[in-house]
């Protein structure tokens, strides 16, 4: 027990991190030697130490279920560290890079936009990869099923993201540059953020024994919401986003207590008809692609 | 579910929530445990299959009890696994002893207290008849109370006995080991003309004491709602009321409505495929 107490310490302070309010914490013993020694050498400290940076910049809803991936990809790409390693470059199929890509993208939130713009930067580098029968550079095809795919995978409904699909992508075999990669990836990924709050804000809004909500109030969010994205001229994605949060709870409140007050027969809205009509608003400021 | 508040907090606190440095130490311990079975280049395999199941919940089985109660997940993970190994001694209609269920918690902790397993038979017995028979849906949900709550019923008991002897409940109560709920069933000569505390003085106290504590509680509202049907109630009247709880057991998340504890469709096929057709029951 008293050895396993030592290790916990050492290690946490080899990842320059201390846990202050576990037991044992305040214990200065050191690991033993050849266990030191054996952890240097095999490069768990180092390995370790980048891990935990990794999951402090992209600060996952899930940290454990993101260091899973994260040693899995490890192991994929480098034979000296676990894995099989990668194939060589040119077998390395079209579902992998894809893979790696979105892994690459996720790191980061958008809202960093250094590190997320790296992330875009490594991602697009993965995608442009030369194959067997691969000329370099990133085709339209891919670029799509890669937007695609991130919606899947973020739960946005498929007739929600379509319109905006349609905007930003681009021919099958036409070119995609870095700069329309970067911002087709932000806009996605706002997106799928905007998406989520929109849906957290229904939820506010409905019933929970009938699951809708009364639509005048619905209407009355959605009116104010297009007023607040009107008022922003600026058209970066992510003002949207803020534009969104800065819908005071007053004009909301009144918008909500006009509805309420005027004397229609309600008729309820689902959750659907209420995301797509938020998304349209967010979609109608995406410029056109080309 | 995004929260964009987490982005904000300081390191510490965003890794402590999710008790990432003690998945982390734990990881390199049990790497250090395995290392002639480990060569150099399986390393970052080890550690994906650590984190792997470390999200599956599997990897709790056998470990150390300070291990199994180190993490909420651990917890809960611990009571899935007890729940999906042994429900068929709720199938068959089985009622065990104490002492059974502590062999079976046994099997997967080898060093799990008896007083813990004492404790969560207290709910199910309300009385001090220690050997009487109980059955296994009856003892589960007994004991995820007494196991994920622990420090939490610890402080409730303090406060049970202290609204008892009629002590001001806003004190700050520091429980010692020797404190609730070994004393907390007055004898004949000292009982007052009524059983039991005021349901809602008691949850007055209850809600101070989780605003203030950092361990898990049972969510104050459904507290409320269990305190809000009754005038009165006994320590282990409202212990047995948390237990068949079912807003607390879904909010617990790790066991299944008491109606759904024979359905594991995922084990029921796994077992078919281990094994062979005439063994099968």
């Amino acid at each position: 027990m008293a050895t396993v107490e030592k290790r916990r310490l050492a290690v946490s302070q080899a990842a320059g991190f201390t846990d202050s309010g576990r037991p044992g914490a305040s214990r200065t013993a050191a690991m033993t030697e050849s266990e030191e020694d054996f952890l240097r050498q095999v490069g768990v400290t180092e390995m370790l130490r980048t891990a935990l940076l990794k999951v402090l910049e992209a600060r996952p809803e899930e940290p454990i279920a993101f260091l899973a991936h994260y040693f899995e990809n490890m192991g994929l790409r480098s034979p000296t560290n676990g894995g099989a390693g990668e194939p060589p470059g040119q077998l390395l199929l079209q579902q992998q890079r894809l893979g790696r890509a979105l892994w690459h993208l996720r790191l980061a939130h958008h809202s960093q936009r250094t590190a997320f713009n790296n992330n875009v930067g490594v991602a697009y580098e993965c995608l442009s990869a030369s194959g067997r029968k691969k000329k370099p550079g990133l085709d339209g095809r891919t670029y799509s099923e890669l937007l695609k795919r991130i919606c899947r995978d973020g739960e946005a409904p498929e007739e929600v993201v379509a319109p905006l699909l349609r905007k930003i992508q681009c021919r099958d075999h036409e070119a995609v540059p870095l700069a329309v990669f970067r911002s087709g990836m932000l806009t996605c990924f706002v997106l799928l953020e905007f998406v989520a709050r929109a849906g957290a804000l229904y939820r506010l809004l409905e019933d929970p024994g009938l699951a809708t909500a009364d639509r005048r109030v619905g209407q009355a969010v959605l009116d104010t919401l297009e007023g607040a994205l009107q008022a922003s001229d600026d058209t970066a994605p992510a003002r949207y986003l803020e534009a969104g949060s800065r819908l005071g709870p007053d004009s909301l409140a009144l918008a909500m207590d006009r509805a309420l007050v005027a004397r229609r027969p309600s008729a309820p809205m689902t959750r659907e008809e209420f995301l797509e009509k938020a998304t349209a608003l967010f979609i109608a400021k995406v410029k056109p692609v080309g | 579910m995004l929260s964009p508040e987490r982005l904000a907090l300081p390191d510490y606190e965003y890794l402590a929530q999710r008790h990432v440095l003690t998945y982390m130490e734990d990881a390199v311990c049990q790497l250090l445990e395995n290392k002639e079975d480990i060569s150099q280049y399986g390393i970052a395999r080890f550690f994906t299959e650590y984190f792997n199941s470390v999200c599956q919940g599997t990897h709790i089985l056998f470990r150390e009890f300070s291990f199994i109660q180190a993490t909420p997940h651990n917890r809960a993970s611990f009571l899935r696994a007890f729940w999906r190994c042994f429900r068929t001694v709720g199938k068959n209609g089985d009622l065990l002893t104490m002492r059974e269920y502590h062999c079976l918690l046994q099997l997967l902790c080898p060093d799990f207290p008896l007083e813990l397993t004492q404790k969560a038979a207290r709910i199910v017995l309300m009385d001090d008849a220690m050997d009487c028979l109980m059955s296994f849906s009856d003892f589960l949900f007994a004991f995820q109370i007494q196991f994920y709550y622990s420090e939490f019923l610890e402080s409730v008991a303090a406060i049970y006995q202290d609204l008892l002897s009629g002590k001001n409940p806003n004190t700050v109560i520091v429980p010692t080991s020797s404190s609730g709920q070994h004393r907390q069933r007055p004898t004949l000569g000292e009982a007052s003309v009524l059983e039991g505390v005021e349901a809602s003085l008691f949850y007055q106290c209850l809600e101070n004491l989780c605003d203030r504590h950092k361990y898990s509680c049972p969510p104050p509202a459904l507290v409320k709602e269990v305190l809000s049907n009754v005038q009165r109630l006994t320590f282990y009247g409202f212990l047995v009321a948390l237990s068949k709880h079912h807003g607390i057991n879904q909010a617990l998340g790790a066991l299944p409505d008491k109606g759904d504890l024979m359905h594991d469709p995922a084990m029921d096929e796994a077992l078919e495929r281990l094994l062979p057709k005439e063994k099968r029951h």
